[in-house]
């Protein structure tokens, strides 16, 4: 529950914050932090604009997307608290309902039956499906260190003893970074600062939304991002009290919208055909921390 | 004995008066007597799941020895599987075969062998002499063939159903093989044989009669390497027997390696590793072939490979369990197996059943052609977008539920001792991901090119939305998904009785421990309608504010370019190319084109095409078919066309009779 507030609380400020620190790196003045949220609100009060080519679909979709981020941000926890949703194996709950979310998505951009939005749904649809397994050997691999298989008793146990346990953190917080960069289609995968046509993932993807289905999309990227932040704060909240939690909390999200703000100032896009190789690297990656695992658990012996 | 008596009297009634009925009521008679035969097995099924299996011993002759006749609750289990599908294929066959003009005999004929294989399919559940139960399977796989031949004046649908009925004995040949193998060790055709056979072999003996049995069943059921003729088969039939197929028949292959590890005693954990190393790559070529195919009846042919390998994930996590001694592992393996096959054969009849309807409707399967047509068939549209989103094992729908079980499954097979056993799960996780990742994909360019956009080519005539008896069986399966997404607990505490019943030796499962995967389930269920609320929720709201807000009608944003037309739309291939070129030593494509010479001045015109081929049919089959051809060439001259020497044949064939008597005698008298 307190989990849930305090995720769709910062969703709020987040984008803000990555521009802030943006516009901080590159010398402009920018603007304010609330800006994207007001940007949103200014759409949700907008009318819309459909193409005569869609269907129901197109209508559905951006509710869908976005129920299916509130789902999933429900089963995260905060330190000690439970998410409002929690059972044993509850990431592979999230993680499906995410793609739920990723298949309307799709097949709404493939409903205006235009010529971008089409290669937009298809490298989604691409380089969504290679970082799953990164997901699922990261959580694999936190589940076999610490025993548990859902998110609250895992991040619970997940304790930073020995040289090796601490460089796990990094490279889990690193993977879920990047999984969070390719999920949001931001920077070394895609760059939404190239916006409408030239972007060639998300926002080519949903250049037929308008009004309140734009706001929707947009602030459930928002949400993701929080989503996220979350799980990299839970790494390290561990079994603290709420007052320390909360704070730490907030701090690390803070921290991680800086950290996005500061790698999408100082990276450049790969090439489209790149990224594959990229994304790949993000599972072998994520092997290794598997094989970390299996040497804290000293199988290797 | 009499129940037995009566189901197969039904069968040869059924045939009798199919044959003299009129052109019309042929469907409805076929209907009826599998409604009969349904209600019968149900009964017993549904009294061997409650506690009271079925028993009957026949006599036999003096070469199968007595033949057991016997619906334990395994068999309960595939019996109420293969009933749910064959109700709905047999009243959508009947309202899709009107669209047919056929002789009136090819009709009978079909719906005989409808009814054939229905009883053939039951009957291979429930017999376990393994003489007779070959006698079935025969029976069964002919029928087969001549339902997927119902087109038969097409050439690609004869070629398709010889290659279909050639790997079928192919697999019978194995089966027999394996069947001898045991009868020559222990001297009797009863499956419990087989039980005894694998409890006194050598070491290694017990785990290659498995994969005897793993090469004659995962034919049938369509693991790689055996599965070439189902990508050629189910585009072939009509598509109530797609959907029947590829919902159940192949099941049956499932439930043959469930049947025989049932009296496995021996090299547990090799099988286990054996075939989950089987399935997941099935897995992922299954689902990489499905992604990238443009024949909507090809592509969820490969998808149901795809799913074959999911299920055989969970028998290979079983089998490790069984390894293991580990009750929960084996209890989440078979268990989720068994319930991915229910849910597979609901969701994937449900899908060749509306794959049918657009056949029916545009005449092509040729997904490119296809497009904007969820304007012309919206019901059609939403029960394929229900299939779609159930087969990527997307909640809320039933696959979600199984493949829940399996990860559930996979993860407690983590905490196995041995970091062998943590690779392969972790590997079986991230591939499992995979497949999902990849169906996503797959399912949505399928819906995203065939229903949505605008048409890409003009089509003969305006399709519009199909009979109500057609549609009406897809909303019975859907009915079917849902029981399974609001009560998991209920199929999962069935299950349970039905993975202790088969086996035994592991009664001492924990049931606190499944008590609580059970609820955990249930919670599953409530969650998935939570999302459904949720998502009601939040397109309330959006209906609640932009009710006020204006609503304009306008062309597609085509970025500044003012004339776009549908061929400028993103096609299916250019949507999977991506993929499929990041995979290419998978799935090779090939290219047909005439390159231009340099003495033509003036080209006339030409076509490109392209098309992808299986990797395996290509590589492996084909080979080793131009190898046998090569091979039997050699015994050319005894097929020479000359009557003397036949007769010749026949002549060496009985004198070699009475020389093989006489040697018997003779060995007999100096013995």
């Amino acid at each position: 529950m307190v989990s849930f507030v305090l995720i769709v609380l910062i969703s709020l400020v987040f984008s803000g914050i990555v521009i802030r620190t943006k516009s901080i790196a590159s010398g402009r003045k920018g603007p304010g932090i609330w800006q994207p949220m007001k940007d949103i609100f200014k759409l949700f009060k907008k009318g819309a604009v459909y193409s005569e080519t869609t269907s129901i679909i197109f209508q559905i979709a951006p509710s869908i997307y976005f129920a299916s981020v509130l789902m999933a941000i429900m089963v995260i926890p905060l330190g000690n608290s439970k998410g409002l949703i929690s059972f044993a194996g509850d990431f592979v709950f999230f993680a499906y309902v995410l793609a739920v979310g990723k298949f309307f998505n799709i097949i709404s951009a493939l409903d205006t039956g235009s010529s971008f939005e089409g290669m937009g749904a298809s490298r989604e649809a691409l380089f969504s499906m290679l970082a799953e397994p990164a997901f699922f050997i990261l959580m694999g691999s936190l589940g076999l260190l610490t025993g548990y298989t859902s998110f609250h008793e895992i991040f619970m146990a997940f304790h930073f003893g020995s040289y090796v346990s601490y460089a796990l953190g990094v490279i889990a917080t690193f993977i879920l970074i990047m999984i969070c960069m390719i999920e949001n289609s931001r920077m070394p995968v895609d760059d939404p600062k190239t916006h409408l046509e030239l972007t060639m993932i998300h926002e080519v993807m949903i250049l037929d939304n308008s009004g309140f289905d734009l706001g929707l999309i947009m602030h459930a990227i928002n949400l993701k991002f929080a989503m996220y932040g979350a799980l990299i704060a839970n790494m390290f909240l561990g079994d603290a009290p709420m007052y320390l939690t909360i704070p730490l909390f907030l701090s690390i999200q803070v921290l991680f919208a800086v950290v996005v703000g500061i790698l999408e100032s100082f990276s450049a896009r790969f090439r489209m055909n790149h990224n594959a190789q990229f994304i790949l690297v993000l599972s072998s990656l994520s092997l290794l921390m598997f094989f970390g695992v299996l040497m804290v658990l000293g199988k290797f012996n | 004995m009499g129940v037995v008596a009566l189901f197969a009297l039904i069968v040869l009634i059924a045939g009798i008066v199919i044959g003299f009925s009129g052109p019309k009521s042929k469907g409805v008679v076929a209907i009826t007597a599998i409604l009969l035969l349904v209600s019968i097995s149900s009964f017993m099924a549904i009294r061997a799941l409650v506690g009271q299996p079925f028993q009957w011993m026949y006599s036999g002759s003096f070469v199968t020895g007595p033949v057991p006749v016997v619906v334990d609750t395994l068999s309960a289990w595939f019996i109420l599987v293969i009933n749910i599908t064959f109700v709905t294929g047999a009243f959508y066959g009947h309202y899709y075969l009107k669209a047919y003009q056929m002789p009136s005999s090819k009709i009978a004929l079909h719906w005989i062998y409808f009814v054939l294989v229905y009883g053939s399919l039951t009957a291979t559940c429930a017999i376990q002499n393994m003489l007779v139960f070959l006698i079935a399977w025969e029976v069964m796989a002919v029928g087969a063939f001549f339902l997927v031949i119902f087109e038969s004046d097409k050439s690609k649908t004869l070629r398709a159903g010889i290659n279909y009925l050639i790997q079928s004995h192919i697999a019978i040949l194995f089966l027999t093989i394996a069947f001898i193998w045991v009868y020559t060790t222990t001297g009797s055709f009863s499956f419990e044989a087989i039980s005894q056979f694998s409890a006194t072999a050598k070491p290694y003996r017990s785990f290659f009669l498995m994969i005897l049995f793993m090469i004659g069943f995962g034919t049938k059921a369509g693991f790689i390497p055996f599965h070439t003729w189902l990508p050629h088969a189910h585009p072939a039939a009509p598509s109530h027997i797609s959907g029947i197929m590829s919902g159940v028949l192949v099941k049956i292959g499932i439930y043959g390696i469930f049947r025989i590890a049932t009296y496995m005693h021996q090299d547990y954990e090799l099988i286990g590793i054996f075939i989950l190393l089987l399935s997941l790559s099935s897995g992922l070529f299954g689902i990489i072939n499905a992604a990238i195919h443009r024949d909507i009846k090809k592509m969820l042919a490969y998808c149901t490979i795809e799913n074959i390998g999911i299920l055989g994930i969970g028998i290979g996590l079983g089998f490790i369990g069984l390894g293991t001694s580990n009750y929960l592992l084996i209890f989440l393996g078979f268990g989720s197996a068994l319930l991915h096959t229910f849910n597979h054969s609901l969701i994937k009849s449900l899908l060749f059943f509306s794959a049918g309807s657009l056949y029916q409707q545009t005449h092509t399967r040729d997904m490119e052609k296809l497009g904007g047509l969820i304007k012309q068939m919206p019901q059609t549209a939403m029960l394929f977008l229900v299939g779609s989103l159930a087969i990527g094992g997307m909640p809320p729908l039933n696959a979600f539920i199984s493949e829940f079980l399996l990860y559930s499954g996979l993860v407690k097979g983590l905490m196995l001792p041995g970091s062998f056993n943590m690779v392969l799960m972790v590997t079986s996780m991230a591939v499992l991901a995979v497949i999902g990742g990849i169906s996503i994909f797959a399912f949505s360019k399928f819906f995203g090119i065939v229903f949505l956009g605008t048409p890409k080519t003009s089509l003969y005539h305006k399709p519009h939305e199909v009979s109500l008896g057609m549609r009406l069986p897809q909303y019975a399966v859907i009915v079917a998904i849902v029981t399974v997404v609001l009560f998991p607990s209920f199929y999962l505490r069935i299950l349970s009785t039905v993975v202790a019943a088969a086996f035994p030796r592991f009664q001492a499962m924990p049931l606190a421990e499944i008590e609580a995967i059970t609820s955990i389930i249930q919670w599953v269920g409530w969650y998935s309608l939570l999302f459904i609320i949720l998502i009601l929720g939040v397109y309330a709201i959006r209906k609640l504010i932009t009710k006020k807000q204006t609503e304009t009608i306008h062309a597609t944003w085509g970025c500044g370019y003012v004339a776009p037309n549908a061929a400028m739309q993103y096609t299916g291939k250019s949507f999977s190319k991506t993929l499929a070129k990041l995979l290419y030593f998978f799935v090779p494509e090939k290219k047909k084109y005439q390159e231009l010479r340099s003495y033509e001045i003036f080209p006339a015109k030409r076509n490109h095409s392209t098309y992808y081929s299986d990797f395996f049919e290509q590589v492996i089959i084909d080979n080793l078919i131009q190898y046998l051809l090569n091979f039997m060439n050699f015994f050319q001259f005894i097929q020479n066309g000359k009557l003397q020497r036949y007769i010749l044949y026949g002549l060496f064939f009985i004198i070699a009779i009475l020389l093989g008597l006489a040697f018997t005698l003779v060995y007999g008298i100096f013995s």
